[in-house]
């Protein structure tokens, strides 16, 4: 893997969440969208200023679920009616009230585990190197009691002389660049 | 941190509000001085009683031209308009109850219409009364009610042998005298309890303490008490009523899952309707500034919880009687499914399963208000089109055989009579208090700001 080197992006610390979400606002209503929040704990209002409620995880969890139950039942079918034909109180081969349940069962489980994978694909989790590791402000205190908004550098809008004014209007505690 | 601190305290009537235009939802809302239901609630009342007025003249037309069989049609769709008024009054009491065990912000936006629900039940006592009247139309109890009119009855060849063995088997039950004594307790519950809970709840917003952690608990646990058990008697009850009114139709089958194939249909239509109820109130005050999205969504997967759970009983009866396939129950489905009867049965799967567990999967269905009103006013159609699959085919001249008749029109008709009827009542006792509880924690936490989930 060759070495990246430059700038990940400005990060802005904040004492509150308050400033935080503010500073979140403008910056989406100025035309800045590679930007991310890091709290110690989930701040509603920032996952709304970022605007990320859309994601793909439902679309996946959706596709999960109709692959399993057309795999159940189709799977049982064949079991039933084609490759091992067995005569059970006279009912037909194909009685399909009986496939019912476990179609539902692998409807449930594919659901499920598309929900999990995609939602892990997605993240990209697991994620052993982030760039912002790299400010010791944010290791310090991105767990505990500090609100982080960074700005990231592969936003078109970005530059790092304006982006860094751009932040310094917030009144925030620190706006350091972060390396990759 | 002056900003920041400015930054929550603006509230949207800030004069200088073009600078906060982006933020203005951030702090609480406040609710209007005038609580109490709005006018438009008059007018859905005038609306209510010239539906039921429609109804009723078009049904005496259904009935008298309807030769022989138009007066009985007339008789089962009364039956099942009232079941599923009932299902409104008892469903609602219920809900009613349950939320004050579980606790939650659902429960605070939907109490004051699930109390209008529950303080119709002395309606569907007297409603009840011509179904009892007229019972012989209607149920093999009631046409022979003795052992001497069973005997007669078989040697005239109007029972067959089970039938008759069913009945005298099922007397200390099923009887006029004995359901009638089943029914009016099962209602001297409803009314005791819809009466305590919805006095206590206008009593708890008097409270002089109101607002206080004392007086929270104090109601809070008060209500609680009553409502558990609660639940647990009108579950029993209702499976008594699910049993002498729908059930019996035919006398010699039976279903253990019964009561709870009607439990879980009641909360469906119940959710669907209070859900319908409050959208509505919400184009006006005080629902207006009270009912948020995040309550909508929520009560929107709890309504896909009942959905599902209706499905899977109404399925796992199938499916165990299906296994069975034995002659003492198959003939239930048999009837159902036969001689075009199939076509309904489908439908209904569509209906009453199918669109709405499609819809209520998506997220943004469930946040937007018109959809959803939509969806719940098909739901409460659904309900009904479920119950003509359970009553209609127990009868002998549609067992297996669905045709059409003029008595059919009846199905549509009478349900619009009596829920006119209902719904006139019901919407009265929604006017007659204010729209939102006060004295609650969760008054408050509905007037923050809403957060996207």
């Amino acid at each position: 893997m060759p070495v990246q080197e430059g700038i990940y992006g400005l990060l802005a610390e904040f004492d509150a969440p308050g400033p935080m979400v503010h500073a979140t606002e403008v910056a989406r209503a100025a035309g800045y969208r590679r930007m991310e929040c890091y709290t110690p704990y989930p701040v509603e209002e920032a996952a709304t200023a970022l605007d990320v409620h859309r994601n793909r995880v439902p679309l996946m969890t959706l596709m999960g679920g109709i692959m399993g139950l057309t795999t159940a039942f189709l799977m049982q079918t064949w079991m039933s009616a084609i490759s091992y034909p067995v005569n059970i109180a006279g009912r037909p081969l194909f009685s399909w009230p009986a496939f019912i349940i476990p179609a539902y069962e692998w409807t449930i489980l594919f659901a499920g585990l598309s929900a999990a994978f995609s939602m892990l694909a997605l993240n990209g989790l697991p994620q052993p190197y982030h760039p912002l590791f790299n400010a010791p402000n944010f290791r310090v205190g991105a767990t505990d009691d500090k609100f982080f908004l960074c700005l990231e550098a592969t936003d078109p809008k970005f530059d790092l002389v304006e982006t860094r004014a751009f932040l310094d209007q917030f009144h925030a505690a620190s706006v350091v660049e972060v390396d990759l | 941190m002056a900003h920041g601190h400015e930054h929550y305290e603006a509230g949207a009537g800030d004069p200088g509000a073009a600078a906060h235009a982006l933020h203005a939802d951030h702090g609480p809302r406040v609710l209007p001085a005038d609580l109490s239901a709005p006018p438009a609630v008059a007018a859905w009342k005038t609306r209510a009683l010239i539906a039921a007025a429609g109804g009723l003249i078009v049904s005496a037309i259904i009935g008298v031209i309807g030769g022989p069989l138009g007066f009985d049609h007339v008789v089962r769709a009364y039956l099942l308009g009232w079941m599923l008024c009932f299902g409104f009054a008892g469903g609602g009491l219920c809900l009613l109850m349950l939320q004050y065990v579980s606790g939650g912000k659902w429960g605070l936006v939907l109490r004051r219409p699930l109390e209008a629900m529950a303080n119709t039940s002395w309606l569907l006592l007297v409603l009840f009364i011509p179904i009892i009247a007229f019972g012989k139309r209607l149920y093999l109890w009631a046409a022979f009610p003795t052992a001497e009119a069973v005997e007669e009855g078989v040697k005239q060849h109007l029972l067959t042998e089970s039938q008759a063995h069913s009945l005298n088997w099922k007397r200390l039950m099923l009887s006029p005298v004995h359901v009638s004594i089943e029914i009016v307790l099962v209602f001297a519950f409803m009314i005791g309890v819809g009466f305590i809970l919805s006095n206590w709840s206008l009593a708890r917003d008097k409270d002089p303490n109101a607002g206080s952690l004392a007086s929270f608990e104090y109601w809070r646990i008060k209500s609680e008490n009553l409502s558990g058990i609660g639940v647990l008697i009108y579950v029993i009850l209702l499976t008594v009523v699910a049993i002498d009114l729908v059930m019996s139709l035919d006398i010699t089958w039976y279903s253990t899952m019964y009561g709870f194939i009607f439990l879980v249909g009641q909360g469906y239509g119940v959710l669907a309707l209070g859900v319908h109820t409050i959208i509505r109130l919400s184009k006006y005050e005080p629902l207006k500034t009270a009912l948020r999205k995040t309550e909508q969504y929520d009560l929107g997967k709890f309504m896909l919880g009942f959905v599902m759970l209706n499905i899977y009983l109404s399925f796992a009866q199938f499916l165990i009687i299906w296994s069975a396939n034995s002659p003492e129950e198959i003939p239930w489905y048999l009837n159902r499914i036969h001689g075009g009867w199939w076509v309904i049965c489908s439908l209904d799967f569509i209906f009453h399963w199918v669109i709405p567990f499609c819809l209520l999967l998506s997220r943004s269905f469930k946040y937007d208000s018109r959809k959803m009103l939509a969806l719940t006013g098909w739901m409460i159609f659904a309900r009904a089109f479920d119950l003509f699959w359970m009553i209609e085919p127990n009868f002998n001249d549609a067992k297996g055989n669905l045709h059409f008749s003029v008595g059919i029109l009846a199905y549509i008709f009478v349900p619009i009579f009596v829920g006119g009827v209902w719904l006139y009542f019901y919407f009265t006792n929604l006017a007659s208090r204010p729209l939102i509880v006060l004295n609650d924690p969760h008054t408050a936490e509905v007037l923050e700001p809403e957060h996207a989930h």
